[in-house]
C-alpha cells in the first residue's frame, strides 16, 4: 500500500490492462484468518512476485485465481468475469486460458512425460497425434528438456520434474501462468535456470506471470513488481528497488533476514556492515 | 460475565454458574450435533458425487480408454483371489454338509445345497467382499495419493473433470466386472464342491451334477447377479470418494484405505440384506 511515489521508478507511461483483480478477499480456513481483505491488480503481461513468510496464505491467493479455492467473502476478476462460486464446468473457459504450474510438478505418474505434455492438447485441442508429438517436443525444447517424451515422472529429478510440468502448463500457451513455489526444493543453480525460464517464457508466449515463492534472489532478477502478504494482506505492492529502499518495515526485515542489505540508500548498507 | 447480580439468599446457584452449566451441557449436545453433521456431510458428499458419476457416465466427454484399463485393473487382476476364494468355500460347503446330511441319508443333496448356497448367497457376497478389499483399497490409494501430490487440482486447473476422469471409469468397470467375476466365482465353487464330491464323498460326477441341474431355476442365478452390480457400484462409490476426501500427507490416505476396506464391507452385507429381501419379494 505504501509504494513510495520515487521518480527513479520506471513506472511504464500507459495504464496496462488489468487482467486479475482481488476486490477485499477474505478467507477463514477452520476458524483461522488466512486473507482478511485482500486487494490485489495484477497487470497484464507482467510478472508478478509474491512474497511473505510460510503459511500467509500466498499459495491460497493463487489458488483463488483459478478457481481452485472461493473466497468466503469478496470477489476475484479474471479476465474481466468473475470467478467467485463458479460450477466446474463454469470455470473451464477461465481455466483453458491459464494454467499452474504446482509445487511438487504434479505430474500424472501413470503417464510418460510425452503423455503428461500432451495431456491438456489432447482434452482441449482436434490436433492428430503427430501434430501433438511435434507440440510436446517443441515445448519440452523450450523448456530445456529436448528426448525425455519416453520417460516416466518417477526416473526424473525434481528439477526436471518442474521443467517437464512448466512444458505441460505452457502447451495450450496460457495466457496466464501461476507459478506455486517453482524453486522450493531445488539447488541455486537449477533455481536460476527456472527463474531464467519463467522470464523467458513470459516474452515468448506473452504471458502473464504470478510466482509465489520465498526466493528473493529469484524474484529479484525476475519480477516486474513485488506484491508482499503478511497478517492477511498485502502490506506493500512495488518493484524490487522501490521495495529495498523502503517498503515494509516486516518486509525490510525479511529482506535482511535472506542477507539482503536494504534500507533506507547506503547509510543503511554501511550500518549493517 | 462478572457483573454483580443482585442479592443471594442461601445456597442458590449463582447465575453464572447456571449459565457455565448449561454451558457444559450445551458443548456436550454440540459434540455430537458436529460428529453428526460430519456424518451428514460425508454421506451427502458422497451421494452428490455419486448422482455426478452416473451423470458422466452418460454425457461426453467419454474417457473409454480409461474405462478398459480399468475393467483389465479392476476386473482381470482380481479373477486369482475370487477364484481361489470360491473354490476353496465350495469345498468346504460339500465337505460340510454332506457331515450335516448324512444323518438323514440325503448325501444326494449335496450339490444342490452347494450349488444354491454358492449363486444365491456367497458367491456374490465373498467376491463383492474380496473385490472391496483388494479393489476398494486400490481405488482409494490411487486417487487419495493423487490428492496428496495435486495431481487432482492439476486436472481441474487443465478444465478436465476428476469425476468423468477418474471416478467414472472405475465406477463403471466395477459395477461391471462384479457380477462376471461373481459368475466365474460360482462356477469355481460348484467345481471345487465336486471335486470333493468325487474325491472325498464317493458321489459320481453326473449324481452330483445331476442334482444341481434338475433343482435349479433360472431365478436363483438371476437373484445373485443381479446384487453384485449394486455391491460393485457401492464399493468402487465409497472407494472413488474416501480418495477425493484425503487431506494432509500420506498417513491420511492409509487411514482413508482402512476406512474404505471397512465401510464398503459394511455396506455390502447390510445392502446384501435389502437386496435379498427385495428379489424375494419380486
Amino acid at each position: 500500500m505504501s509504494a513510495n511515489p520515487n521518480t527513479t521508478g520506471p513506472g511504464p507511461a500507459a495504464v496496462p490492462e488489468t487482467i486479475v483483480e482481488f476486490k477485499n478477499v477474505w478467507k477463514r480456513f477452520s476458524g483461522k484468518e488466512i486473507l482478511a481483505g485482500v486487494n490485489l491488480q495484477i497487470r497484464k503481461g507482467e510478472i508478478l512476485c509474491v512474497l511473505g513468510p510460510s503459511g500467509t496464505g500466498k499459495s491460497v491467493t493463487l489458488r483463488h485465481i483459478i478457481g481452485l479455492t472461493h473466497p468466503d467473502e469478496g470477489d476475484v476478476i479474471v479476465f474481466g468475469k468473475s470467478v467467485v462460486n463458479l460450477s466446474e464446468e463454469a470455470l473451464a473457459p477461465v481455466r483453458r486460458r491459464a494454467a499452474m504450474l504446482f509445487q511438487g510438478g504434479a505430474l500424472f505418474d501413470s503417464m510418460n512425460v510425452e503423455q503428461n505434455v500432451g495431456f491438456p492438447l489432447r482434452e482441449h485441442t482436434t490436433k492428430t497425434p503427430r501434430e501433438i508429438a511435434e507440440t510436446v517436443a517443441e515445448k519440452l525444447s523450450m523448456v530445456g528438456l529436448p528426448g525425455v517424451q519416453r520417460k516416466m515422472p518417477s526416473e526424473l529429478s525434481g528439477g526436471m520434474r518442474k521443467r517437464v510440468a512448466l512444458a505441460r502448463s505452457i502447451a495450450l500457451e496460457p495466457e496466464i501462468i501461476l507459478y506455486d513455489e517453482p524453486t522450493t526444493g531445488l539447488d541455486p543453480l537449477t533455481s536460476e535456470k527456472i527463474g531464467q525460464l519463467i522470464v523467458d517464457i513470459n516474452k515468448r508466449i506473452k504471458t502473464t506471470s504470478i510466482v509465489v515463492t520465498h526466493d528473493i534472489v529469484m524474484a529479484r532478477t525476475v519480477s516486474d513488481r513485488l506484491a508482499f502478504l503478511h497478517q492477511g494482506r498485502f502490506q506493500f505492492i512495488g518493484t524490487f528497488s522501490e521495495a529495498s529502499r523502503g517498503g515494509h518495515p516486516i518486509l525490510m526485515e525479511y529482506f535482511r533476514s535472506m542477507g539482503f542489505p536494504c534500507g533506507t540508500g547506503l547509510i543503511q548498507v554501511v550500518k549493517d556492515l | 460475565m462478572s457483573a454483580p447480580q443482585g442479592q443471594f439468599s442461601g445456597p442458590q446457584p449463582s447465575a453464572t454458574a447456571i449459565f457455565y452449566r448449561n454451558i457444559r451441557w450445551l458443548r456436550f449436545v454440540d459434540r455430537f450435533g458436529k460428529k453428526g453433521q460430519a456424518a451428514m456431510e460425508y454421506l451427502g458428499g458422497m451421494a452428490e458425487m455419486a448422482g455426478q458419476t452416473i451423470r458422466a457416465c452418460f454425457t461426453r466427454p467419454f474417457y473409454s480408454g480409461e474405462v478398459l484399463s480399468q475393467l483389465d485393473e479392476i476386473g482381470v487382476k482380481s479373477v486369482s483371489i475370487t477364484g481361489i476364494t470360491a473354490f476353496s468355500t465350495g469345498m468346504v460347503l460339500a465337505l460340510q454338509t454332506a457331515y450335516a446330511l448324512a444323518a438323514f441319508g440325503g448325501k444326494m443333496f449335496v450339490g444342490r445345497v452347494v450349488a444354491l448356497s454358492l449363486l444365491r448367497e456367497l458367491g456374490p457376497v465373498l467376491t463383492a467382499l474380496m473385490v472391496g478389499g483388494r479393489v476398494g483399497s486400490g481405488i482409494t490409494a490411487e486417487i487419495g495419493s493423487m490428492v496428496v501430490t495435486e495431481q487432482v487440482d492439476a486436472l481441474r486447473t487443465m478444465a478436465v473433470s476428476p469425476i468423468r476422469r477418474l471416478v467414472a471409469p472405475r465406477v463403471l468397470a466395477t459395477t461391471f466386472m462384479l457380477p462376471v467375476l461373481t459368475a466365474l466365482a460360482d462356477m469355481l465353487g460348484i467345481l471345487g464342491g465336486l471335486l470333493i464330491a468325487v474325491v472325498e464323498l464317493n458321489m459320481t460326477a453326473q449324481d452330483y451334477l445331476g442334482s444341481i441341474w434338475n433343482q435349479l431355476a433360472i431365478s436363483d442365478i438371476m437373484s445373485g447377479l443381479s446384487k453384485t452390480f449394486f455391491f460393485g457400484f457401492e464399493i468402487a462409490v465409497i472407494g472413488c470418494w474416501n480418495g477425493l476426501k484425503v487431506e494432509g500427507g500420506a498417513s491420511a490416505v492409509g487411514v482413508a484405505t482402512t476406512r474404505t476396506v471397512v465401510l464398503a464391507s459394511i455396506c455390502v452385507l447390510i445392502s446384501d440384506f435389502f437386496l435379498t429381501k427385495l428379489f424375494l419379494a419380486l
